[in-house]
């Protein structure tokens, strides 16, 4: 009687940690697995979008992609867009997070107030300086004689995408300084001490207790920012829509263009799964240099 | 002598960075404010100078003719049921898998909802976008649902490490007390994970609030069912002549966030942190 009262106790247990997983695995598997595998076997059509019959095509897309000269320069500028945010965004926010450590007064507030552009919407930053790239910018730069600052950096394709990644920094900039300030606070102060007893100059102090304790931290910063450079959707959208002359057409806004504007839809979801090779080879790598590294400290 | 010179060296370098780091933050929003309080006449005078005169009549046609409640309204509403939806499935999962994790099923389970850590948004965008249009769920509903599914992943990951990080000790004398698994969830681990929550309720309301891509390919056919970014996106094309009626656009939009912001800046702060370092 007693063992009988105990298994359906334990039954009923397995039926509730059982119907817990019910409604999360069914979302993700029908709005997110088949999806991919949806978007994969696109890959493989002619379709254009709008067409209610289509063929399969085999590899078609993906060698045809391969010979196309707009995704390589898509590729190509999306992997300038990155290396420019990973480089302005994680030494801008080490000298932030550094200099706001220090300080020894308004700490709180003025960390506060470096926050608050992560609470706001990419469309909204990315609107706001498209105004301010218009109206503002040029009107300083004639006043100090800089040529191109006085017409507006995102009409010239030399200067667009720079243009891009600086607003997008502008923004991605308060996360990484707030994790690297939470990085430093664990550095001993007696480190310091001895070190500043024993006659270490600023940088030497920085290179030998400052970096080693911060690498852990520099690399959860890399990784978050080098997602965002891959992924970067809305600020290019709203600010250039791609050009001028597609100079600063991500991979997002090629595969969007492509897509919903230029009728190759199954080209643009090829487009999409290579894309996803390259990152999840990356994520892969970084993966394995984290659990790495794990073991080493 | 020397460390002395450094140190006055130092902090004058430091103070210079760090005022020059809050012009830049703080001179576009200044410009911001002040322009969407001037009629074009007067911006176009001066963009840089604070308005001559209290002047509101961007704000009034903004509340009256436009229809920025109703996009108001529409971001309130699908961000508060999609958070609502996310809060009652992640930690559920997360504390199934958590507690069972030897077990052959749920490990798989796990790793089958971790997968979506690979994939980059721009893989899903394009079928997504055919397959809702296929179900004719075009609409606030099916934004929800997406939402809700797209946040399993990350909510998961972060859960389940966290959940595998309690002590079992008090979930097992609650058992031996009587309580079944859905009491010892609701009355023992829902509050032992109040941290875990906060950061998952921050960074996914930020996230739904602000999103601009599934929202652009989800409801951009019908203005009435707009949410405020693509509310903002689309006024670009529509007032492009009419910039200070649009600044005065993009600061309604910012305003909800930024005095949130400044009720509860120190939980939002450290629950981002927290969500980004460990997830």
């Amino acid at each position: 009687m007693n063992s009988k009262n105990r298994k359906s106790k334990l039954g009923s247990a397995q039926l509730t940690y059982f119907a817990f997983t019910i409604v999360p695995v069914t979302l993700y598997t029908f709005f997110y697995v088949i999806s991919v595998i949806k978007g994969l076997g696109y890959s493989f059509t002619d379709w254009d979008g709008m067409a209610s019959k289509y063929n399969f095509v085999g590899f078609r897309n993906y060698k045809l992609l391969l010979k196309n000269p707009y995704f390589w320069n898509s590729m190509k500028t999306t992997v300038l867009y990155t290396v420019m945010l990973v480089f302005c965004v994680i030494t801008i926010s080490l000298i932030l997070a550094i200099s706001l450590n220090s300080l020894k007064r308004f700490k709180t507030f003025i960390k506060s107030i470096y926050f608050v552009p992560a609470m706001i919407g990419g469309v909204t930053i990315a609107l706001i300086w498209d105004q301010l790239f218009y109206r503002a910018v040029p009107l300083i730069g004639q006043r100090l004689g800089i040529e191109w600052l006085s017409q507006s950096v995102l009409m010239t394709g030399k200067t667009a995408l720079p243009a891009v990644v600086f607003v997008h920094s502008w923004q991605a900039v308060a996360l990484p300084t707030v994790i690297f300030i939470a990085g430093l606070q664990q550095i001993p102060d007696e480190q310091y001490e001895a070190a500043q007893i024993d006659g270490a100059s600023i940088f030497e102090r920085f290179r030998y207790i400052t970096f080693p304790y911060l690498l852990p931290t520099i690399t959860v910063n890399l990784v978050l920012i080098i997602k965002q450079g891959f992924t970067s959707f809305d600020f290019p959208f709203a600010l250039t829509g791609g050009g001028p002359v597609r100079s600063t057409e991500v991979i997002g806004i090629l595969i969007y263009n492509d897509a919903f504007k230029n009728l190759k839809f199954a080209s643009a979801n090829a487009e999409a799964f290579l894309l996803f090779i390259v990152v999840a080879l990356f994520s892969l790598t970084q993966l394995k240099i984290t659990s790495k590294g794990a073991i080493d400290s | 002598m020397k460390t002395k010179i450094e140190k006055l060296g130092w902090q004058l370098l430091r103070n210079l960075i760090l005022a020059s780091g809050l012009i830049l933050i703080l001179f576009p929003l200044y410009l911001v404010i002040i322009n969407s309080m001037k009629s074009l006449e007067e911006a176009g005078k001066n963009f840089f100078a604070l308005p001559s005169g209290l002047y509101f009549n961007n704000f009034v046609e903004l509340f009256t003719n436009s229809d920025y409640w109703i996009f108001l309204r529409n971001s309130a509403k699908i961000t508060l049921i999609s958070i609502t939806l996310i809060i009652i499935i992640v930690p559920s999962v997360s504390y199934s898998i958590a507690r069972n994790f030897k077990n052959k099923y749920y490990k798989s389970v796990y790793y089958y909802l971790l997968m979506g850590l690979f994939i980059p948004s721009q893989v899903i965008m394009l079928p997504i976008t055919k397959m809702m249009t296929k179900l004719n769920l075009l609409n606030h509903m099916g934004l929800i649902i997406l939402y809700a599914s797209f946040s399993i992943t990350q909510g998961v990951f972060l859960f389940v490490n966290y959940i595998r990080g309690l002590p079992y000790e008090i979930e097992e004398s609650a058992h031996i007390d009587g309580c079944n698994v859905w009491q010892t969830y609701t009355r023992i681990v829902l509050p032992l994970v109040k941290p875990m929550l906060s950061t998952l309720l921050i960074m996914d309301v930020l996230w739904i609030w602000n999103d601009f891509m599934l929202p652009l390919l989800i409801l951009n056919r019908s203005k009435a069912i707009w949410t405020l970014p693509l509310f903002q996106y689309n006024f670009k094309t529509e007032y492009s002549f009419n910039y200070t009626m649009a600044f005065t656009a993009y600061l309604l939009a910012m305003l909800p966030m930024i005095i949130i912001y400044c009720m509860g800046q120190k939980y939002i702060i450290k629950g981002l942190t927290a969500g980004a370092v460990k997830g």
